[in-house]
């Protein structure tokens, strides 16, 4: 199979793993839609700095190999899962979340309250994005070698990662005050 | 010198006999929302502020004032 194929589904399993984990770890809790919205919204603030370690140390991995000769395959494979974990930590970022679940809860879950913690969130990745952007450009003066796909990486990186560990600290600043 | 919208939440939420997640409840928000709200951590939305005076039976007024 196709290396590229493989690090997509892997990807995706690992995605869809996690969901179902998720849950079927709630199976027997009978809570009604406000309590089943406060539970998953003390589960999310506790989520996403640890989802944040996850995609940093994904990046720590891709920088410390993507020099060193080795299996094309891996390679490929590895950009795939990259990728998708990317697209899924954009789209947790900027839709309500919580895909699986009924969309009273969703929609109570992205409540007043949590809208302006995403958007100051995003706001923050945004200008770390920009800030790794200008980094880049600036190394790239100095006669240093950045390909495409580095520059993309770093500036992805810092954007996601900053815009997840701004919302979950907002988060759960938000819950500890209760 | 800065602003801050204070409210009177707390006090008038307690009067009623009402928990936090019962007003959120009341209101369709989460918990989190009325906590932040309360603390002053978060200023609400006029179409909240407006639920949220309703809920305790209040005028916006009563409810919310700017603090300088």
């Amino acid at each position: 199979m196709d290396s590229f194929v493989i690090g997509l589904v892997a990807g995706v399993g690992v995605v869809l793993l996690v969901a179902a984990v998720a849950k079927w770890r709630r199976r027997d809790m009978p809570m009604s839609v406000a309590e089943k919205a406060e539970y998953l919204s003390k589960r999310r603030a506790r989520m996403l700095p640890a989802l944040a370690v996850i995609f940093l140390s994904q990046q720590v991995t891709f920088f410390s190999t993507v020099n060193s000769p080795g299996s094309h395959s891996a390679y490929n494979a590895k950009i795939w899962a990259w990728l998708v974990l990317s697209i899924v930590l954009l789209l947790a970022l900027s839709t309500k979340g919580f895909w699986l679940e009924r969309k009273e809860v969703r929609d109570l879950i992205d409540d007043e309250n949590t809208r302006a913690n995403r958007n100051d969130a995003m706001r923050w990745g945004f200008l770390f994005s920009m800030a790794a952007a200008i980094a880049v450009y600036a190394l790239t003066m100095f006669d240093a070698t950045v390909t495409t796909r580095d520059a993309v990486h770093i500036v992805m990186t810092a954007g996601i990662a900053t815009a997840l560990i701004r919302w979950g600290m907002l988060e759960r600043r938000a819950h500890r005050d209760a | 010198m800065p602003e801050r919208l204070a409210n009177r939440i707390k006090e008038r939420r307690t009067e009623l006999g009402l928990t936090q997640a019962e007003l959120a409840e009341k209101v369709g928000v989460t918990r989190k929302t009325v906590n932040t709200v309360e603390n002053g951590v978060f200023t609400p939305s006029a179409t909240l502020a407006i639920k949220l005076a309703a809920a305790l039976g209040l005028s916006v007024e009563q409810l919310f004032w700017i603090e300088r």
